[in-house]
């Protein structure tokens, strides 16, 4: 029976946390496991059990795509074009083709089409070595009818003029009347223009994939956060080459990160497969630190502009801002997203003042929190001046204005945690030192996505989204998924969950995810895979509970009913048994079950999303203009907290991510020759063991009501939040704000010159 | 990488007849060398490994007066060497010991620190064609983005010299040795880098088949002190934008010698006597090193992107007069 012809019955849930919980009354299928709520008690999910595959990884034993090798496997590598513009005239493949063991060379670029940035994919080979690849690539003969270019995307067409300290010049177009009424009746007013450079996604784990045919049948194995995405890409790709292609199959076992830049199979994608056929061998592609950082995506570029206002009473009551989006050739994906939850009571701009500007350089792709950290950092920033302006503590302004209940104890809870009042003294007591070499300062900033998953159905059609749940007669168990673990800990949150269903340790579970041969999942992108598929890999330990209760039922003498899965056991009143013998009773064929993933419940949920609040204490050198971060605090909910260690630590990689995009990294393109200059990790510089200071993560379990546990997404909103927090520091110390990121030394003295400092 | 031969010499003369030949390159550790071959930015027909001759070119060791530092001497070794323990030598441990990363300072070795190509990012680029070793017509970093290059000491080329120890040693007033053809000869450590760092010089003046053996540091007299300071905007794993080492020796509460070696602003390392002959006969104090750190930059050049360097290089010059007089 289906689900959706069953009626869903009424249930009444304690959704929410801490102080703030409430009964609230959801629609819940039929079928589905019984929801936990706020007053569940579970052993294993929230728990500190190890990342499922941390042994795997710590030790060597997991196998990265860059791990794969078969017999008889072939080297790729591809031809990328040396100009940022200009039309590719001549292709001459024949000499490579002709040398001696190479086995394909394939063109990716057809003669007459146009070059768009420095990497642009050109040819492939496949060779036996990476040098016989290089000596083929170098034996293509390509000739380019080089144009003029523009990787400075304030020199692109439609950016705006700025002044010398880099302030846009032109005047606010009509603000409409409500603005304009706004800003008159406000106490104090601040603007300023805000700007971040190019961050690169920076994957330990390069693109790259291995592909192998087999008659008709591909299986590629590929560092994606796709899986059933890039299988459909590339099934449709070697249809559209002409090739006989009866089945993909993706394998992404263990991935080294994507962070959004690793959604779409891509041109390296496509070639390895190609050259997998041509060559009538497996082919082996992965592309190096330089292609990595030159052409698989990037956080674009932002120019801000915002103006604000609060009025007597501390309200922000005005807010306009305009924006540019420094964008790749295809000039998109430069939009920002600011704090819209500080800004419930100002009036707004009515129509949208953004402009994506094209630049001949590789385009912009996802990354972790796509628009916000940009977007937070300048507004946030500005939120700090204005706060400075009017004469309020900038948490307190906060407080006033933030129209989200969570948050407003996350920022209770932090100031407490961090010593907030404490620490804003000390630092503006120790300023009073016109000698001190060293300056202090405390910030903090918000943090906000909005994600409770998806159930995979696409306009009610079809199967939704899936997990196998597997219990074999020796007593092991299996959870398997389709999706990709990016490195998430997607491994940790399927042994978890399916150890707290059976009432067995999480250490008894084995994760596989990653291969479309098992149920599907989303993308790993948008912090919607925990949010999508937990409900459904509960759903499916469920199922397989029911069923071994059933066998057991038999041999206790009891109800299936009345007997709990609780600490290894099967309970039931006075009789019990353990876990491992009631498996005994299961017989050769394994207890299989496919989860279902139904729809979100119908009701009100306690939070539509996530919240989030980050606080940073910074020491800026007065004499080098160096800024180091001395320790950092992230207040984190994300639904009900299913593996705790992994959550962490996804909070801690976007905090450290953070102080990479605040102080150290940007891709530097030369304008001459719009090559990048520091396509490397040696320039590049993305914080090192050094560089990151004392971290503390609170994460805050929050019964939302959407699902049978309440799990929400994780991934973007601690990523919103850090930069900004560190920029509001710098801010405090210096007394003067440094609106440009990142906040290198040149532009911190440049701050404590125009401070009037020494 | 091209194919290559690799030479395993069994002494020093073999080392040095099989790198005198065209298109020979020596490499001690090869750290940099092996990358840059790898990524076929360097092709060297004969790859000559010194390693063989570790037993030998690996040891610190005390003569008499001052300390040898045999030029495959790790950094790690020279961080914490037991004959380098005085405060004499502390610019020695200090910028070894704050090189690159763990792992590197592990392998890389003091010669190879000196000797290594500068990383200017348009010199280094296997697409890019610049003055440097006469590849181009021109240096692209003097009109390209130069925000980590030279504001001091350069002619036509401003790429910036990357050795952390090389001003510790030359403040030190090191002497270096060499082997060539079975002749062993003895310089002042100036002598190692050209008096005219134009880009088509190369970066040393060693001879094809010339090999580093060995610093000396001279013996030090009762009250001299030695540091090394420098600016990264990292912590771990990034190189100077700024560097200085600094050796005095004070007597009574004065300063009665000092030197001063500017690292990572010039071509070169650069010394800077008129900074620290202001220092000679003077206590020490903030405001005479804030002069001192003026006159060492008081020519400086900055280019279109570095217009910062000299105010971080005169605060790191500061820093390290502090700390050496500490």
């Amino acid at each position: 029976m289906n689900s959706r012809d069953r009626t869903p019955p009424e249930k009444e849930l304690k959704v929410g946390f801490g102080s703030l919980i409430e009964t609230r009354t959801f629609e819940v299928p039929a079928g589905d496991a019984p929801p936990w709520d706020a007053t569940t008690k579970l052993s294993v999910v929230g728990s500190d059990a190890d990342r499922a595959d941390g042994r795997d990884k710590a030790s060597g034993r997991a196998k990265y795509t860059h791990d794969i090798a078969f017999p008889g496997m072939l080297q790729a590598a591809i031809l990328r074009a040396p100009i940022a513009r200009g039309l590719l005239q001549n292709l001459d493949l024949e000499k490579a083709r002709s040398m001696p063991g190479v086995a394909a060379v394939i063109a990716l670029k057809e003669v007459g089409k146009r070059v768009r940035f420095v990497g642009d994919e050109i040819a492939a080979v496949a060779a036996p070595t990476l040098d016989l690849c290089r000596d083929a690539l170098e034996a293509i003969v390509a000739e380019y009818a080089q144009e003029g270019h523009t990787v400075d995307f304030l020199f692109a067409d439609g950016a705006p003029v700025l002044d010398e300290q880099g302030d846009i010049t032109d005047p606010w177009p009509d603000a409409g009347e409500e603005l304009t009424a706004a800003f008159a009746k406000a106490k104090t007013t601040v603007t300023g223009t805000y700007r971040t450079e190019v961050q690169t996604h920076a994957s330990m784990e390069s693109h790259g994939a291995v592909a192998k045919w087999t008659d008709a049948d591909l299986d590629v194995y590929m560092s994606t956060q796709a899986t059933f995405g890039v299988r459909g890409e590339l099934s449709q790709a070697m249809r559209a080459a002409g090739l006989q292609c009866k089945s993909v199959t993706i394998h992404a076992e263990f991935v080294g990160g994507g962070f959004g830049s690793k959604f779409t199979a891509g041109a390296e994608g496509r070639a390895v497969a190609l050259l997998a056929h041509a060559a009538n061998a497996p082919v082996k592609l992965v592309l190096n630190r330089f292609e990595e950082h030159t052409c698989t995506g990037n956080r674009p570029a932002a120019l801000m502009q915002f103006r604000a206002a609060v009025d007597e009473q501390g309200a922000i009551i005005a807010w306009d801002q305009r924006s540019w989006g420094g964008c790749g050739h295809n000039g998109q994906g430069g939009g920002i997203a600011i704090p819209d939850h500080l800004l419930a009571k100002a009036a707004r701009r009515r129509e949208r003042a953004h402009q994506d500007l094209a630049t001949d350089a590789d385009p912009a792709r996802p990354m972790r929190a796509p628009a916000h950290p940009q977007g937070f950092f300048g507004a946030e920033l500005c939120i700090d001046e204005l706060a400075a302006a009017a004469g309020i503590d900038p948490l307190a302004l906060r407080k006033q204005n933030d129209a989200q209940p969570l948050r407003l104890q996350q920022y209770e809870l932090g100031a407490e945690r961090f010593g907030w009042e404490q620490a804003r003294a000390a630092a503006a007591e120790a300023k009073q030192d016109q000698h001190a070499r060293y300056l202090r300062g405390v910030g903090c900033a918000s943090a906000r996505w909005g994600n409770l998953g998806n159930d995979g159905r696409g306009r009610g059609d079809g199967p939704g989204h899936g997990a196998v749940c597997r219990i074999h007669q020796d007593g092991s168990v299996e959870a398997r998924s389709g999706a990709q673990d990016v490195g998430t800990g997607f491994k940790s949150v399927l042994t978890n969950l399916t150890a707290e269903e059976l009432g067995i340790r999480a250490e008894q579970v084995r994760a596989t995810a990653g291969h479309t041969t098992d149920p599907s999942g989303p993308a790993a992108g948008g912090s919607t895979t925990t949010a999508s598929l937990a409900p459904v890999i509960r759903h499916a330990a469920f199922l397989c509970k029911q069923e071994l209760a059933k066998k057991a039922a038999e041999h206790l003498g009891v109800a299936a009913d009345s007997i709990v899965f609780a600490a290894g056991r099967l309970s039931a009143g006075d009789t019990s048994m353990s876990f491992g013998d009631a498996c005994k009773l299961i017989g050769p064929n394994p207890i299989e079950m496919r989860g279902e993933r139904f729809p979100n419940y119908k009701g009100k949920v306690f939070e539509r999303g996530v919240c989030g609040a980050q606080f940073a204490e910074v020491e800026v050198d007065t004499w080098t203009g160096i800024v180091r971060v001395l320790r950092m605090l992230a207040i984190q909910d994300c639904g009900i907290v299913v593996a705790q260690k992994p959550a962490e630590s996804q909070v801690l990689g976007a905090m450290i991510q953070g102080i990479g995009f605040a102080l150290h990294e940007q891709r530097i393109l030369d304008r001459q020759s719009g090559r990048m200059l520091n396509g490397d990790f040696l320039r590049y510089k993305v914080p090192g063991a050094l560089d990151v200071p004392p971290m503390e993560v609170i994460m805050q379990s929050v019964a939302n009501g959407h699902s049978n546990c309440s799990a929400a997404g994780l991934g973007e909103a601690p990523t919103c939040a850090s930069a900004a927090a560190i920029a509001n520091a710098v801010f405090h110390a210096i007394g003067h704000p440094v609106r440009r990121l990142p906040i290198t030394p040149d532009k911190v003295l440049a701050a404590l010159h125009q401070r009037g400092g020494k | 990488m091209r194919p290559f031969s690799y030479i395993v010499p069994r002494t020093l003369s073999e080392a040095s007849i099989a790198a005198k030949k065209p298109g020979a390159l020596l490499k001690a550790a090869g750290i940099d060398v092996v990358d840059r071959m790898k990524e076929r930015k360097h092709d060297a027909t004969e790859l000559v490994s010194l390693l063989p001759l570790k037993d030998r070119l690996a040891t610190i060791a005390s003569d008499g007066l001052g300390v040898r530092i045999g030029a495959l001497a790790t950094l790690a070794q020279i961080a914490d060497s037991k004959d380098l323990a005085n405060a004499a030598f502390a610019a020695l441990r200090e910028s070894a010991g704050i090189a690159a990363t763990p792992q590197v300072r592990n392998r890389a070795t003091a010669a190879g620190n000196v000797l290594q190509l500068a990383r200017c990012w348009y010199l280094r680029s296997s697409d890019l064609q610049c003055l440097h070793g006469r590849d181009g017509t021109s240096c692209l970093a003097m009109v390209g983005d130069n925000r980590y290059h030279s504001v001091l000491g350069y002619l036509d080329c401003v790429r910036v010299h990357p050795s952390n120890l090389a001003p510790a040693l030359l403040a030190l007033g090191c002497d270096y040795s060499t082997e060539l053809a079975g002749k062993t000869t003895r310089r002042p450590l100036r002598d190692l880098f050209p008096t005219e760092p134009k880009a088509e010089a190369d970066e040393h003046t060693l001879l094809p088949g010339e090999i580093l053996t060995a610093f000396h540091v001279p013996p030090q007299p009762m009250g001299a002190r030695s540091a090394y300071r420098e600016s990264r905007e990292k912590l771990s794993f990034d190189w100077a934008t700024t560097a200085a080492a600094a050796r005095v020796v004070i007597e009574g509460g004065v300063i009665k010698e000092a030197s001063l070696v500017l690292g990572a602003v010039a071509p070169v390392p650069l010394d800077r006597p008129d900074a620290a002959k202001m220092l000679v006969g003077e206590k020490p104090s903030d405001e005479l090193f804030v002069r001192a750190a003026q006159r060492a930059f008081v020519d400086a050049r900055p280019l279109s992107h570095n217009g910062y360097k000299p105010q971080v290089g005169m605060a790191v010059v500061r820093e390290v007069l502090h700390a050496v007089t500490r």
